[in-house]
C-alpha cells in the first residue's frame, strides 16, 4: 500500500500565500478507486473527523495487512480549505457557497476552480461520499440523501453505509449545481451523508459511519473480501416528501426542546417551547404533528419566525427503528 | 400613515419588523410595475434611488410638480434585506441566507423562504417588473439593464430605460432560485438593473439611475409628463456573446483608473497588478478587443484567477467562461 499526499490545485493569494487543495490517497492496487470528500463548508467538520479515522484505520491496515488494500483509497477532508482555516461556511473572501458552483470551470473564479479541479480528481471513482454536518443551527441523525433521479443507483449503496436514515428528494434545480448531483450527472456515484451539527464533531456518529464505509468499499472490492470488519448495527428508514414534516417556528424568541434527538414521538407531543427572555410567559408550543420519529433537531435556540426547529419522519406500518 | 407592508414578522428580542412598500397611483387597478431593490443589504444605490422615485412620485400624487401626472398604479419596495441594509450586510444576518436564492419561496418554510414569497405575491400582479442590484463590493458595474434569455418584447422595451447598455447574458443554474426566474414564470416583461458597486452610494451612478426610471415610466404611460433632462448616450445593445470577461491570470495588488463606460481600444491596458510585498509590477492586464467597459474590479487584493473586468465587443465573442463568472453579482 503506497499512502501519498499532494494538491489537486494550487493557486496564488494576493499577498505571497498559496492555497493548496490537498488530499491523501492511499494505494493498494488495481480494483475500484473510491474516494471521501469533506468540509465543502467550511462549518462542517464531522466528515474532516472521518477522514482522520479512515486514514487512521487504513494506515493500521497497511500494518497488519500490507495486501487488504485492493483499490484505491482518496481523501479530499477540506475543499473549501480557507473556509475550514477560518470558520466560514462559504469560500472566505467570494462569499459563495462552494456547493452551489459544480461543475465549476478550470477557469472561473476560486470557488468555480475548485469544483473543476474535485471533479476532474474524481472523475472515474467507483464512489463518491461526500459528507456534511448540517449547520451551526441542526442536528441530524447520521442520513444519506439521494435524488430521486438517482434512487435506483444509490440507494442500494446506501442501506449498506450503517446509517439510520435514507431521504429521498424530488426534483430541485438549484441541487444541480451540488458536487452530488454534478458526478452522478456524469455517471459517478456519490452520495451526500448528513450528520451531527455544524462547528462540532460527534464521535459516535463518526465511528457509525466509518463501519459503512468500510463495508461498502469491501462490498465494491475496495478492500479484501476476508477482512474481518465490525457488522453494521443501523438500518435505515426511508423518508420522502410524503413522509416528512417540517416544524418551523410560528414565533421568534428562544426555542427550547423537550425531548432528546431521535426519539420516538407521538402526535400532539410536547417537543419544546419557544420563550422569551423578556418574559415568563411560553411565546408558543411546539407539538408533533404526527407520530413519528423525530429525526432532526434544533441546537442553536435563537429562532425567527420560521426558523426550523425539527423534522419528524412519521412511522410507517413495518417501519424499523435502529437495530 | 404608516405604509403598506408585504410582510410583518417578530424578532427574537429587537422591535417587529416589516418590510414596507410604497403603493402609488390608482389603488384600484392591478399595478402595471413593481419596482424592488435591497434584496441583498449591502447594493444601496438601488434603495436610495427607489426611495428618491418614491419622493418623486408621491410628490406628483399630490400635485406638487404640476406638469406631471401618475396614471397608473406602481408598487416600489425601496429594500427587501431590511435588517441586512440597517446592518450592512449582504446576506439575511441571522442565517447567513441569500435572500435572492431564495425565490420562489414558501409561505410556511424558512424566514428567508416566507420574504421571498411576499415579495413574489406582492410583485407578481404588475405587467412589468424592476429589480435593482449593485454588483457586490468587488466590482462596479456601469448602469445597465441585464437580461437573461428576454422575449423579443422585453429586448425592445430595455432600451426605453436609456440606460448606456442592454446586455445580454447566459442563463446560470445558479439563477434558478433568483426574484428574475420567479418572475420569468409568472409572464409579464422583466428586468435588473445593475449599478454602481455595494457597500458605497455613488452619486453620479444614482442620478442617472433616477433618470431611466423615470423615462421607463413614462413610455409605458404609467407617468405622464415632459422628459426629465437625459444625456445624449446612446444605448448599446450587447447579445449573449458579447461579453468578454477578463481574469487575471495572477495575483497581487490591482490598479486601474479606469472610469466605466469608458471606450476601448483593443490591446488597451486596463490595469496594473502589482506584487504586494516586493511593489514591482507583476502584469499588465490588456483588453484583447475594443469595446465598451461595462465593469471593473474596485477591490484592489486579486486571487490568481479573479475577474478584473469585462469588456462589451461590437461582435460575438463567443466565451465559454462568461456563465460561470457572475453568480454572485445578481
Amino acid at each position: 500500500m503506497r499512502i501519498d499526499q499532494n494538491s489537486i490545485l494550487t493557486l496564488q493569494l494576493p499577498y505571497r500565500e498559496r492555497l493548496h487543495l490537498r488530499r491523501a490517497v492511499f494505494d493498494g492496487g488495481s480494483g475500484p478507486r473510491v474516494a471521501v470528500v469533506a468540509g465543502i463548508h467550511g462549518d462542517e467538520l464531522e466528515g474532516l473527523y472521518v477522514c482522520h479515522r479512515i486514514a487512521g484505520w487504513l494506515e493500521q491496515l497497511r500494518t497488519v495487512r500490507p495486501d487488504g488494500l485492493r483499490g484505491c483509497v482518496e481523501l479530499y477532508p477540506a475543499l473549501n480549505p480557507l473556509g475550514i482555516d477560518t470558520l466560514q461556511r462559504f469560500v472566505p473572501m467570494f462569499d459563495e457557497d462552494l456547493n452551489r458552483n459544480f461543475p465549476g470551470h478550470a477557469e472561473g473564479l476560486l470557488p468555480q476552480r475548485i469544483a473543476d479541479a474535485a471533479m476532474r480528481a474524481l472523475d472515474g471513482a467507483a464512489l463518491v461520499i461526500d459528507i456534511h454536518a448540517s449547520n451551526i443551527y441542526l442536528r441530524e441523525i447520521p442520513q444519506v440523501r439521494i435524488a430521486e433521479e438517482f434512487a435506483e443507483r444509490l440507494v442500494p449503496l446506501a442501506r449498506g453505509m450503517n446509517l439510520d436514515v435514507i431521504w429521498l428528494h424530488g426534483a430541485l434545480t438549484v441541487l444541480e449545481a451540488t458536487i452530488a448531483h454534478s458526478l452522478n450527472a456524469r455517471g459517478v456515484p456519490c452520495l451526500v451523508v448528513e450528520m451531527g451539527v455544524g462547528m462540532r464533531i460527534t464521535p459516535a456518529f463518526s465511528e457509525q459511519l466509518l463501519v459503512g464505509i468500510l463495508r461498502v468499499w469491501q462490498s465494491l472490492g475496495v478492500l479484501a473480501p476476508d477482512i474481518d470488519l465490525p457488522a453494521c448495527t443501523h438500518t435505515p428508514l426511508l423518508a420522502d416528501h410524503t413522509n416528512v414534516y417540517y416544524l418551523n417556528a410560528e414565533t421568534s424568541g428562544m426555542f427550547v426542546p423537550q425531548v432528546e434527538h431521535w426519539i420516538s414521538v407521538r402526535r400532539g407531543e410536547r417537543l419544546g417551547t419557544i420563550v422569551s427572555p423578556l418574559e415568563g410567559a411560553i411565546l408558543s408550543e411546539v407539538r408533533s404533528p404526527v407520530d413519528g420519529i423525530l429525526f432532526t433537531l434544533r441546537e442553536y435556540p435563537i429562532v425567527y419566525e420560521g426558523s426550523l426547529m425539527a423534522r419528524i419522519m412519521e412511522s410507517r406500518p413495518g417501519a424499523r427503528r435502529t437495530a | 400613515m404608516n405604509p403598506p407592508a408585504l410582510l410583518r414578522m417578530t424578532a427574537p428580542l429587537r422591535e417587529n419588523f416589516d418590510i414596507p412598500y410604497h403603493d402609488l397611483g390608482p389603488r384600484t387597478d392591478t399595478p402595471r410595475v413593481a419596482c424592488v431593490a435591497g434584496i441583498h443589504g449591502d447594493e444601496v444605490n438601488g434603495t436610495f434611488v427607489l426611495s428618491r422615485l418614491a419622493a418623486f412620485l408621491h410628490g406628483v400624487a399630490a400635485g406638487k410638480h404640476a406638469d406631471h401626472e401618475l396614471r397608473q398604479r406602481i408598487l416600489i419596495v425601496p429594500a427587501v434585506n431590511v435588517l441586512g441594509l440597517n446592518l450592512r450586510n449582504r446576506r439575511w444576518p441571522f442565517d447567513g441566507t441569500d435572500i435572492n436564492r431564495m425565490f420562489p419561496g414558501y409561505d410556511a418554510g424558512e424566514t428567508t423562504q416566507r420574504i421571498a414569497h411576499a415579495v413574489l405575491e406582492t410583485t407578481r400582479p404588475a405587467a412589468y417588473r424592476v429589480d435593482v442590484h449593485s454588483s457586490n463590493l468587488d466590482f462596479e458595474e456601469l448602469p445597465q439593464v441585464r437580461l437573461y434569455a428576454p422575449s423579443d418584447a422585453e429586448r425592445t422595451t430595455a432600451r426605453t430605460f436609456g440606460l448606456p447598455a442592454v446586455i445580454e447574458r447566459p442563463m446560470n443554474k445558479i439563477f434558478t432560485t433568483t426574484i428574475a426566474a420567479a418572475w420569468r414564470e409568472a409572464g409579464g416583461q422583466n428586468f435588473i438593473i445593475q449599478a454602481g458597486q455595494a457597500g458605497v452610494l455613488q452619486p453620479w451612478h444614482c442620478e442617472r439611475l433616477f433618470r431611466a426610471l423615470v423615462v421607463f415610466l413614462t413610455r409605458i404611460d404609467v407617468l405622464h409628463g415632459p422628459p426629465l433632462a437625459v444625456e445624449d448616450d446612446e444605448v448599446h445593445y450587447f447579445g449573449v456573446e458579447q461579453t468578454v470577461p477578463l481574469i487575471s491570470s495572477d495575483a497581487g495588488f490591482f490598479v486601474s483608473r479606469h472610469p466605466v463606460g469608458r471606450w476601448l481600444q483593443t490591446g488597451e491596458v486596463i490595469g496594473q497588478v502589482y506584487d504586494g510585498f516586493h511593489g514591482e509590477l507583476r502584469t499588465e492586464i490588456h483588453t484583447p478587443v475594443a469595446g465598451m467597459l461595462s465593469g471593473i474590479r474596485r477591490q484592489p487584493l486579486l486571487f490568481e484567477g479573479d475577474l478584473v473586468a469585462r469588456v462589451q465587443s461590437r461582435h460575438a465573442v463567443p466565451s465559454g467562461i462568461d456563465t460561470y463568472l457572475h453568480g454572485k453579482g445578481q
